[in-house]
């Protein structure tokens, strides 16, 4: 029972970091059909940021939010410098943001060494507590609560606001909203943004997560959240949302069953959704 | 009349570059100079292989290094487990260009009937996996430290290396080309321009992109085996996604499309690679050349989307266009 328990919390807790990297990729495929081989570079730059700050300032707050404005801000950047360029062209989206992804995994290289570096805890985020004699790691827990807040307010933002209504347009028909009048670009470069910032948060809470952060992990998580957009269904974060919790349980429980197939689950998951229903659990774009 | 003057000096020049490969090793003793001009020719043919899926096909792959790997695990393991002769190399050889029929195959009916980047996603996914297995089989693949094998007698000359890399490489550009400019290559074309149009004209595409798919991936492991043979080892590190980075400036340093843009691309990046890694020893800036080459593919995307060999294209087309008002204002 204790196992079982602590695995769901494990598993759990994997699969909304997983999710704070995938709902921004899918909300910005789904608007713009930009597949953003970067987002994991936002990623890894949120719990590089957050380590440098937490180490300086000592303070958890400062530090997310130091992290989730320079993700944003490397968004920005990103968003205007290469991705506007190439607006419509498939192959040179793919290949321009690899080439980003790149970019900004060699910067991390270059500005805190190719080493892994530890990552610290707050005091109050650290050990465990007992709960009807099971021990329970808080920091998961509150991985588990901070995921679903933020899945919370992304919903909360696409089904009550005026822009979000605007963004489930897009999604359903760019150029109809369009020909209506508003600015898709700019309501995509916002969610561009946005996504950078979440990613950057997802990566903040990563750091402390797994203690040691290094510049290829970026990549790893980004390939996770992939498999995490397809399965889901491109354009969909409910889908998005379901499919992360999966493929974290997934790997979660194989882990520690089958440690030997816990490498190809994601993979076999990928294949086994390709095969039966490409365009994903509840997606609409195939 | 300008353009054909024009290809026919290109045409000269080729072969003149040729003639001075085939005469260097004889004039110069640089040992190095000699591997690194292997390698040019290895990452040529790997990057050749590249510019059938990107540049004919219009696919993007991001996990070419899975084929690479392939044919270099192939070819080192065969040669490792059993004897070292020159019949083991070619079974290793065929092995590589087995197993990277099957997964090319597999890879490409599962994703090439969906929109570009699923090709993309799946190929990455499965480097990364075969990148885990090379890493995790430790009683096969000797995990992440690799291991050495020996070549068979007539490979372990370097310079019969030389000239067999130089010599495969032209072949498989000759190969190529015939392969692009036959009916087959021709569909291919019209695939990357409008594959709409070719599914209404009664093609099946996803057919011509998997046998594009399969034809790339033998291609690109035979590189990996030749890659193999001139280290005398491998470890995973052939199944990173450095690997397929490589391939991807390359062509489109090089020139997408044309194939023997991504032979220059490879040799201005294994070159760059070179002197950029000797400047970082002075100057410790330079150690991180990828991040150089990372700015410089940015760069070659967004501003000159068809390379070197496409400039020269331009060039000669608006020599062409120039040469026409020249006669029509005399």
């Amino acid at each position: 029972m204790n196992a079982i328990l602590n695995l769901l919390i494990n598993g759990l807790s994997t699969g909304l970091l997983i999710f704070l990297l995938a709902s921004g990729l899918t909300l910005i495929f789904g608007l713009m059909s930009v597949l953003n081989f970067a987002h994991g570079g936002f990623f890894v730059w949120g719990a590089f940021v957050w380590v440098w700050l937490f180490s300086a300032t000592g303070n958890f707050f400062i530090s997310v939010v130091g992290a989730i404005g320079i993700g944003m801000l490397i968004g920005f950047i990103f968003e205007k410098t290469l991705i506007r360029p190439v607006y419509g062209n498939h192959i040179r989206q793919l290949l321009v943001t690899l080439g980003g992804m790149l970019v900004l995994v060699e910067l991390i290289r270059m500005i805190w060494g190719s080493n892994p570096i530890r990552a610290g805890l707050p005091v109050w985020l650290d050990g465990s507590i007992q709960l009807g004699g099971v021990v329970l790691i808080k920091y998961r827990l509150f991985v588990i609560l901070v995921g679903l807040i933020i899945y919370g307010l992304i919903m909360l933002l696409l089904k009550k606001t005026k822009i979000g209504m605007i963004i489930r347009a897009g999604v359903d028909n760019r150029e109809m909203v369009q020909a209506l009048g508003i600015n898709i670009k700019a309501v995509f470069s916002m969610v561009f943004i946005l996504g950078a910032g979440i990613a950057a948060l997802g990566g903040t809470l990563l750091a402390p997560y797994s203690g040691i952060i290094f510049a290829d992990m970026g990549l790893q998580y980004a390939i996770l959240a992939f498999i995490v957009v397809i399965i889901g269904g491109l354009g969909s974060v409910r889908g998005a949302a379901l499919a992360s919790i999966i493929v974290g349980l997934a790997g979660a429980f194989t882990a520690f069953y089958y440690p030997d197939l816990s490498l190809a689950v994601n993979m076999l998951l990928l294949i086994f959704v390709l095969l039966l229903r490409p365009k994903g659990l509840f997606g609409e774009k195939g | 009349m300008l353009a054909a003057k024009l290809n026919r000096i290109y045409g000269y020049s080729g072969v003149i570059i040729l003639l001075l490969l085939l005469i260097f090793p004889f004039t110069n003793d640089s040992r190095s100079m000699l591997i690194l001009l292997t390698q040019v020719f290895i990452f040529g043919i790997f990057a050749m292989s590249y510019d059938l899926l990107l540049g004919y096909t219009g696919i993007v792959s991001f996990g070419h290094c899975l084929f690479f790997g392939i044919g270099a695990y192939s070819t080192g393991l065969v040669l490792n487990t059993f004897a070292t002769s020159i019949s083991m190399f070619f079974l290793g050889i065929c092995l590589g260009f087995l197993l990277a029929t099957v997964v090319s195959y597999i890879i490409g009916m599962l994703s090439l009937r969906l929109q570009s980047h699923f090709y993309a996603m799946l190929t990455l996914g499965f480097s990364e996996l075969f990148l885990v297995i090379a890493e995790k089989w430790r009683s096969v693949t000797h995990g992440g430290d690799g291991f050495t094998f020996r070549a068979p007698a007539f490979l372990q000359d370097r310079l019969f290396v030389y000239f067999f890399a130089l010599a495969s490489m032209v072949m498989i550009f000759i190969l190529l080309r015939l392969f692009t400019n036959s009916s087959i290559g021709k569909v291919l074309r019209a695939i990357s321009q409008n594959e709409a149009r070719v599914q209404a004209l009664g093609f099946t595409v996803l057919h011509y992109k998997v046998i594009a798919s399969i034809v790339a991936g033998i291609i690109a492991s035979y590189s990996g085996a030749l890659y193999a043979i001139t280290l005398r080892f491998v470890d995973p590190s052939v199944f990173s996604i450095e690997m397929t980075l490589d391939a991807l400036l390359m062509t489109m340093i090089g020139g997408v499309g044309t194939l023997i843009g991504p032979i220059l691309g490879s040799g201005v990046v294994e070159f760059l690679q070179h002197y950029l890694s000797q400047l970082g020893s002075q100057f410790p800036i330079f150690e991180r050349w990828t991040l150089f080459l990372g700015l410089l593919y940015i760069v070659v995307i967004l501003g000159f989307p068809k390379g070197i060999v496409g400039m020269f294209q331009e060039l000669s087309k608006r020599d062409v266009k120039e040469s026409k008002n020249y006669r029509k204002s005399a």
